[in-house]
């Protein structure tokens, strides 16, 4: 799966999770630049990346969490 | 209560059907969280399938991890919500560690747990007529002794069995609490799957998101049958539902049953039913037969096991099925809403969802091996109490029939009133009819004129208020059987009038004089109480139309409601004129009812 595969799949669980149509995340987006996502929204958007990408976090990786590259990087390491 | 099968416990349906809800307005079901594990995600599942019940629903959540000091703290938040539902949810996590960190003598650790968690009920229910839905724990995965634990005592494992057996068996001496079995879920969706510790570890998760839904239907489920949600009946198909083959072309030796069925899949339905009959739930045929045909297998082949005698209701003939559900509804008068019908054809269940979309319709499987497994998997059966009355349901029916036949031998309505020897205990509430009580004031919706759920222990604390109050019930039995008790009726005293909070009254024993008679005792109170007026109200329902009159036939006079809550009546104790009835009062009665 290519970089931009990750991103257009990825940028579909964040609209489902945030119910938000037109959304569109990058590497830098972070918590603050979405609308909604508080920590309650954060274990749905877990749950549906890993869900939808067919793969497991560890629970250390999910706390490092930081911006949506570190999440794009995770699911390249773990989606191989 | 899900409609036909489980596909609407998906967790991101949900949440987004929770986001489009409106907030709650008027009439809605307050349900308090309290719990050691994060409450947050439950909250609009919750709110979601209540709305799919046409429940709507406020949520108070408690501070994580704060049960006893809400509990216990008679100013706590929770107590300021004043929740009808109070759901309790307790993970495996904190007590595994207790246990793990307690040395010593570890035998008393599911006593002193269980002990606990009762205390914390009593506090709840000293302060608030809420029910309690109490949840289990999941049984631990661990096994330090691999299989050989089971021989070794006080065992983590062990340990959590013996707590939620002790769960279970205080629940049954507390009134008004309800377990949620967790564990049950846990196990019939894996533990391996239900436990998440990656969740539990990021945000104290119960369990995997995506099965959270089905904790939340759990809890709607009891929360709703608290409430007086209940299926009264199962109608059931006969041909490929109860047997094998078509009986009117097959003939009584040709379908498949009993030693004709190599599977007995028809036999273990046929049992798990007869189980149902015994547990209080109605059974009904509806059938495309011939109903001398169709009879006949119930009287005469060897491998039934539902006789005609476990029936309520017998309809076999060639008029499609909706018409026959309304019969059988017309003649066991229940709601729609609680009769639950069991088909194989799926022509025949579409059918009946968009005629009488009210009944509840599961999709079967093709394998009648798996009806047992499809029926149970939607929970249909959830119950808040159980009495020794609903084991004799079928029975009070049967009774009925010959009552009918009874009556059109008589020329006036009296002299068959008389004939049936009427006998009534009328009596000031009572501890040992207190659950059959709730279960009435729960259940009952047409023959009630204020619709006020009061849960048992409401009902115990008016009993203890002597001066205040006087609510009472009416037990019937006629020469052909009991009825029990069937009238409820509260009292309360303001200043110098007495009012009717509850009038509620079986649909069973309408047109016997009971509501006269309950009707002469409110005055004859009313006059003890050196009340001058009595005062009645009218609260109308979707299906309480019946009794829009009752007070206007006793000759109440309408007020204007100060409060706007229905209609208000009131008539001077000096201008009711007692009802002629003709049932013999009695202070108590032999054999099975007690006293």
């Amino acid at each position: 799966m290519t970089h931009e595969e990750i991103y257009q799949k990825l940028n579909g669980v964040f609209r489902q999770v945030f119910d938000a149509p037109g959304l569109v995340v990058g590497d830098a987006t972070t918590a603050k630049d979405v609308e909604g996502w508080d920590s309650l929204a954060h274990v749905n958007l877990i749950v549906a990346v890993e869900k939808s990408f067919a793969v497991r976090f560890t629970t250390k990786e999910v706390k490092a969490l930081a911006n949506v590259g570190d999440i794009v990087r995770l699911i390249e390491k773990r989606a191989k | 209560m899900l409609k036909s099968d489980r596909s609407e416990l998906d967790y991101f349906a949900l949440l987004k059907k929770a986001k489009e809800l409106p907030p709650p307005a008027g009439r809605r079901l307050k349900l308090a969280l309290l719990g050691d594990v994060s409450t947050q995600h439950l909250v609009p599942l919750l709110r979601a399938l209540l709305a799919s019940n046409g429940v709507d629903s406020e949520v108070y959540e408690a501070g994580f991890d704060t049960v006893e000091v809400e509990a216990l703290d008679p100013a706590s938040g929770l107590y300021a919500f004043a929740p009808d539902v109070v759901v309790i949810l307790q993970a495996i996590g904190k007590l595994k560690s207790s246990y793990y960190e307690s040395t010593g003598d570890r035998s008393t650790f599911a006593q002193t747990r269980a002990g606990e968690i009762e205390e914390v009920w009593k506090a709840i229910r000293k302060r608030s007529g809420a029910s309690i839905v109490q949840s289990n724990f999941v049984l631990p995965y661990e096994r330090p002794f691999g299989n050989y634990g089971l021989e070794v005592p006080d065992t983590l494992h062990g340990l959590v069995s013996e707590l939620n057996r002790e769960i279970g068996l205080r629940a049954r001496q507390n009134a008004g609490v309800l377990v949620n079995d967790v564990d049950y879920l846990a196990a019939w969706f894996g533990r391996r799957h239900f436990i998440d510790e990656k969740l539990w570890a990021l945000s104290k998760s119960l369990c995997a998101l995506e099965l959270l839904p089905e904790v939340a239907q759990n809890i709607v489920d009891i929360a709703l049958a608290a409430h007086g949600r209940a299926v009264k009946c199962v109608v059931l198909d006969l041909d490929n539902t109860l047997w094998g083959g078509v009986v009117g072309d097959d003939g009584l030796e040709g379908i498949e049953l009993g030693d004709s069925d190599e599977t007995g899949v028809f036999r273990a339905f046929q049992l798990y039913l007869r189980e149902l009959g015994r547990r209080g739930i109605l059974l009904a045929v509806c059938s495309k037969n011939d109903e001398a045909v169709a009879r006949r297998v119930f009287q005469e082949h060897p491998g039934m096991v539902l006789r005609e005698d476990d029936l309520a209701a017998f309809v076999a003939n060639w008029e499609d099925k909706a018409t026959n559900i309304r019969r059988i509804r017309d003649k066991l008068n229940i709601g729609l809403d609680t009769m639950v019908f069991l088909d194989d054809n799926p022509f025949e269940r579409n059918l009946v969802r968009q005629m009488v979309p009210d009944v509840i319709v599961p999709e079967l499987p093709e394998d009648p091996g798996l009806y047992v497994r499809a029926i149970s998997e939607m929970n249909l059966f959830e119950v808040a109490s159980h009495s020794a009355l609903d084991e004799q349901r079928a029975t009070l029916y049967r009774e009925q029939e010959k009552r009918d036949e009874e009556r059109s031998r008589f020329e006036s309505l009296d002299d068959y009133l008389k004939s049936l020897e009427t006998t009534a205990r009328v009596a000031r509430f009572e501890p040992r009819d207190l659950p059959r009580i709730a279960q009435l004031l729960q259940r009952s919706n047409q023959f009630n004129l204020t619709t006020r759920r009061h849960s048992e222990a409401e009902c115990e604390a008016m009993m203890g208020d002597e001066a205040g109050c006087f609510p009472f019930s009416i037990t019937v039995r006629d020469r052909f059987g009991d009825f029990g008790l069937i009238n409820v009726v509260i009292l309360r005293r303001a200043d110098s009038a007495l009012e009717i909070d509850t009038f509620v009254m079986s649909c069973r024993v309408l047109q016997r004089g009971v509501e006269q008679l309950a009707m002469n005792k409110v005055f004859e109170e009313a006059r003890r109480f050196g009340c001058r007026r009595v005062l009645g109200r009218y609260i109308p329902t979707a299906k309480n139309g019946m009794v829009k009159d009752f007070y206007d036939r006793f000759g109440f006079r309408r007020e204007a409601a100060p409060d706007g809550e229905g209609t208000s009546f009131a008539l001077g104790v000096d201008e009711y004129l007692p009802r002629q009835v003709h049932i013999r009062e009695v202070a108590a009665f032999p054999g099975r009812e007690g006293g």
